[in-house]
């Protein structure tokens, strides 16, 4: 065993600090909208994890050994596991969650950006546990440890390590030498659009409390509303209009923002991955619309489209909003959705699930393989953005499908042993996995995920958490060889 | 263009004249039974498939050059397309199947081993459930093969043709050439099949039809259906094990009989993919007899061990029997047997699905996923019983399961048209891509597939041919650049 314990305990000592000090935010919304039972809840969270957080901080031992890949998957889970701990306590105390579990289910939920929730009633909720749940989303959506490495410039940890272990995607390319910039960039265009949002969504006469945690959501695609019914609660087209485009915007690769922004906007453009993803979005939305119209379960084709378009955006970019319940809708939609479970956004974006690019890769996997039935002697390379892949990449690109495809499989029987339907189970596993929400059958979007018990809801947290950090960094803590190096 | 069509055309041909010869069967078994309709079907229709086949096969000219790869590929669809055609007259002169896409389901339902039907239960004469399972039986092992086995006097490229049709990654290669190969491939089957068809005939009360039919179905791992209420209908537990361990047997890799005949035991003890079929179909039938005991959906845990056994093995080798209504099974076993489509049995036999082989090479490389993470500059070899796999067969088999998944979701996709539940679409996509034959939900243990409207069941004709040619066979002739070989590029 050679873990760096030491600087996971560093690291651990400052996630402390900046949990206690996102919680402050909805602190002051407590305070502003004079809950005081809740602004009590977060402070009891809030000083003894900063103190707790300081102390380690000041105490804890230095160590100059470089992070290897093995203390990168340790910490960032750890990380994830402390965050969603802490994230759940608050509502504990208060008493709007009872149960731990099912507060951290919450957590789970909320910080990876899934948007499944166990509560029947949201809107029983004070404004600032409603505040918080949207902020985590928000803070999940680009990586707690990305934020922290952006936030504190002195963290003495190598940043490539863990962001490669939080980042979701293959990353295919670096875009600024310094993590630090890159997470900063990053961030800066995050806050950015979510800023706009806010604002476009305000100009629909929406409150500032309901447009910054909507814009929250959707930026972070987590899909926590304040309202039982959801996106639909607005009833404006405009509304929904905005949602939808900030939604594609999140689920789009980060990245090529950042080189867009450098006015190089032909690489955004032509980026294969991003067309890729533009071009399942609107096949999709086509798809459903026409569906919709012609067994008349919506009346006009305009509405067929804006439910359609909606809902599409809202499952790929793995956000989970609805505006009406798909679960009525013809099983040829329910079908398009439920491939769209596996798609997912773009690579360094917020969303989560597959991912367009690990598709796109497998695409081209396709073709190369008819091609070799053809010419058994031929060598053929994959391409991206014509650049040739590593074979490396595709070998993890490959592993982590197949790890996807099995997870979800594994965690589907656990979800059965509860009786629930096949339907229910597969897609609520598909569902968590995947960082979206909403489910089919059971889990449908006007319901929840109380029904499942509590051994379920726990494994399907892990799920969450798993997903958000792809698969492999979390599922890697419960492999022999992780703790036995020489395995 | 330069398709060898004339050789091509040949051996459809020769196809076509054992389909009708295979009629002959049947044939008296109609006028036995007195069935005068389903008779004069097959009296009309077995000379013609015989005298066009033959005809065809002898005064046809093969083409000068040799076979090529895509040659092999086109010669196989041929060769389906061809025994299903004619398969479906008998069926759609007997007037008993109401439409020629029912027959054509049947028809093809039948060659491809998967054993599913769009008519209700024991609807069938005699005569034609016979011809039912003499398609499974010929279907099971690959007509091809069959062809090759007993007609090696075509000289063409037969090792080519053998990779196109046998199922499996083929791996291994036991036997010297694929013309011994098969033949030893056939002896086994042959054996099998008497065996098993003395044991039903004489351990149970079945008639000599009823076992053979049985067995035919069997064997071939299709599961035709007699009875409504599946095997259960015997009351025989001697009956269900039979059937049973030679579905079984019958989906484990024949190239191990080969050893076994070869006193090659060494070769047998250390086959991963045996041992890891055992181990799924042992775990699997553990845990939903324990399931099913806990749950008192039996009230025995031996009756819950049985039925637990019967259905595992019916899924696992991809066979589609059934043993009372496993829907009212808790969900965590239905889930089980859902996971059971998307393994199947073993390579080189007569199941379908995606294959054990192909499933361990799929652990092994998320095994060395986590590798690859912690360290990842190291270079690592997926082995194979002690041998290192050639990366171009593993990149072949890994894109062959991603493409059995998304050829899965498409397939869904389009039978979710029919706007039943998603449960059933998904099922029905599964069990006919796996061979299996029934599914859940509105299919259920019957197998029935007639919820689905006319179009969609011609479709799904079309979605066991692409399962049971594993995919790549059918989807081939999509692309371009298998017609015009210059254009074989990756962006």
């Amino acid at each position: 065993m050679d873990l760096n314990l030491k600087t996971l305990l560093r690291i651990i000592g400052k996630l402390l600090i900046i949990t206690g000090t996102v919680m402050v935010l909805p602190f002051f919304v407590a305070l502003i909208y004079g809950e005081t039972e809740a602004a009590k809840d977060f402070i009891a969270v809030i000083a003894p994890s900063v103190f707790t957080g300081a102390m380690i901080s000041l105490l804890a031992p230095h160590s100059h050994r470089p992070l290897k890949m093995r203390d990168g998957f340790l910490i960032v889970s750890i990380s994830w596991l402390i965050m969603s701990l802490l994230g759940a306590v608050p509502f504990v105390i208060n008493g709007c969650i009872p149960n731990f579990i099912d507060a951290f289910f919450e957590m789970c939920s909320g910080f990876s950006t899934t948007g499944a929730t166990i509560l029947k009633n949201i809107e029983a909720l004070p404004m600032s546990m409603l505040f918080w749940r949207a902020f985590t989303h928000w803070i999940g959506g680009m990586g707690i440890l990305v934020f922290a490495i952006a936030l504190l410039p002195n963290l003495g940890i190598g940043g490539q390590t863990i962001v490669r272990a939080e980042t979701p995607g293959p990353t295919l390319s670096k875009v600024t030498p310094k993590m630090k910039d890159m997470a900063r960039s990053l961030y800066l265009i995050y806050t950015g659009f979510t800023l706009i949002e806010t604002l476009l969504l305000m100009a629909g006469g929406l409150s500032f409390f309901d447009a910054i945690t909507h814009s929250f959501s959707t930026m972070g695609t987590g899909g926590f509303s304040n309202y039982n019914d959801g996106a639909a609660h607005f009833h404006s087209a405009y509304v929904e209009g905005i949602i939808t485009v900030f939604m594609i915007l999140a689920g789009a690769n980060f990245n090529l923002y950042y080189i867009a922004l450098k006015k190089q906007v032909h690489v955004l453009v032509h980026d294969q991955e991003f067309r890729l993803y533009i071009f399942i979005i609107g096949v999709t939305t086509l798809m459903m619309t026409l569906h919709l119209y012609f067994t008349h379960t919506f009346d006009t084709l305009a509405s067929s489209f804006r439910y359609a378009v909606f809902q599409d955006a809202s499952i790929i970019t793995t956000t989970g909003f609805a505006t009406t319940d798909f679960n009525l809708w013809p099983t040829f939609c329910i079908m398009v959705l439920f491939l769209l479970f596996f798609i997912g956004g773009c690579s360094s974006s917020t969303a989560g699930s597959i991912k367009v690019i690990r598709i796109l890769v497998l695409l081209k996997l396709f073709k190369r393989s008819v091609s070799m039935k053809l010419h058994p002697k031929a060598l053929f390379s994959i391409k991206v953005n014509d650049q040739p892949l590593p074979s490396d990449t595709i070998q993890n690109i490959i592993s982590f499908v197949f790890l996807y495809i099995v997870t979800v499989i594994g965690v589907t029987l656990i979800t059965l042993l509860d009786g629930v339907s096949i339907t229910t189970g597969l897609s609520a596993t598909a569902s968590c996995l995947g960082n979206i929400g909403p489910g089919f059958d059971a889990v449908g979007p006007v319901l929840n995920y109380d029904l499942f018990s509590y051994p379920v809801k726990l494994v399907l947290s892990f799920a969450m958490i798993a997903g958000r950090l792809e698969l492999f960094t979390l599922m890697m803590l419960f492999s022999r060889r992780f703790w036995n190096p020489a395995h | 263009m330069s398709f060898a069509f004339r050789t091509l055309i040949k051996i459809a041909g020769l196809i076509t004249g054992i389909t009708g010869i295979a009629m002959l069967a049947p044939m008296m078994c109609a006028f036995y039974y007195g069935e005068t309709k389903t008779a004069i079907a097959f009296v009309i229709t077995c000379p013609i498939s015989v005298v066009v086949g033959f005809l065809i096969f002898f005064f046809m000219k093969p083409s000068k050059h040799a076979l090529k790869t895509r040659d092999g590929y086109l010669v196989v669809i041929f060769c389906w397309i061809a025994c299903s055609f004619f398969g479906a007259i008998p069926y759609m002169l007997s007037g008993q199947v109401p439409s020629i896409i029912d027959a054509i389901f049947e028809s093809v339902s039948g060659y491809t081993t998967t054993g599913a039907s769009t008519l209700p239960d024991s609807c069938l004469s005699n005569s034609l459930l016979l011809w039912k399972a003499t398609t499974h039986w010929l279907g099971g092992m690959g007509i091809l093969i069959f062809i090759i086995s007993i007609l090696p006097s075509l000289g063409i490229g037969s090792q080519r043709l053998a990779a196109a049709e046998a199922p499996g990654a083929g791996l291994l290669s036991a036997a010297p050439s694929a013309r011994d190969l098969s033949r030893s491939l056939y002896f086994i089957y042959i054996s099998f099949t008497i065996v098993e068809f003395v044991l039903l005939w004489q351990g149970s009360s079945m008639g000599a039809l009823e076992a053979l039919i049985n067995t035919l179905g069997c064997i071939s791992t299709s599961g035709l259906f007699l009875h409504s209420g599946g095997v259960l209908f015997y009351h025989s537990v001697f009956v269900e094990i039979v059937i049973s361990v030679f579905t079984l047997l019958a989906s484990c890799n024949f190239l191990i009989y080969i050893y076994i005949i070869q006193r090659n035991f060494n070769m047998v003890k250390n086959n991963l993919e045996i041992r890891v079929f055992g181990m799924i179909v042992a775990g699997a039938t553990l845990i939903i007899a324990v399931s099913l005991y806990a749950t008192g959906t039996f009230k025995t845990f031996g009756e819950s061990l049985l039925r637990s056994f019967f259905q595992v093995s019916a899924f696992a080798s991809s066979s589609g029997y059934s043993i009372g209504d496993y829907s009212v099974w808790p969900t965590f076993c239905q889930g089980i047997l859902f996971i059971l489509f998307f393994v199947g049995g073993c390579t080189a036999s007569t199941s379908g699905s995606i294959k054990v082989l192909r499933v361990i090479v799929m652990f092994k490389l998320i095994n060395r996923g986590f590798y690859k993470r912690l360290h990842p500059r190291a270079a690592r070899a997926v082995k194979l019983n002690g041998k290192a796999m050639p990366a171009r067969a593993v990149a072949a088999i890994s894109t062959f399961i991603f493409m059995y998944f998304a050829t899965f979701l498409i397939f869904s996709l389009v039978l979710s048209l029919q706007g039943l539940d998603l449960e059933t679409t998904l099922s029905a996509t599964a069990s006919l891509m796996s061979t299996t034959g029934i599914g859940f939900g509105d299919i259920g243990a019957a197998g029935n597939y007639s919820v689905f409207c006319p179009a969609l069941r011609l479709f799904m004709s079309l979605i066991m041919l692409v399962g049971r040619l594993e995919l790549f066979t059918i989807f081939l002739l999509f692309f371009p650049s298998f017609w015009n070989p210059n254009r074989a590029k990756i962006k």
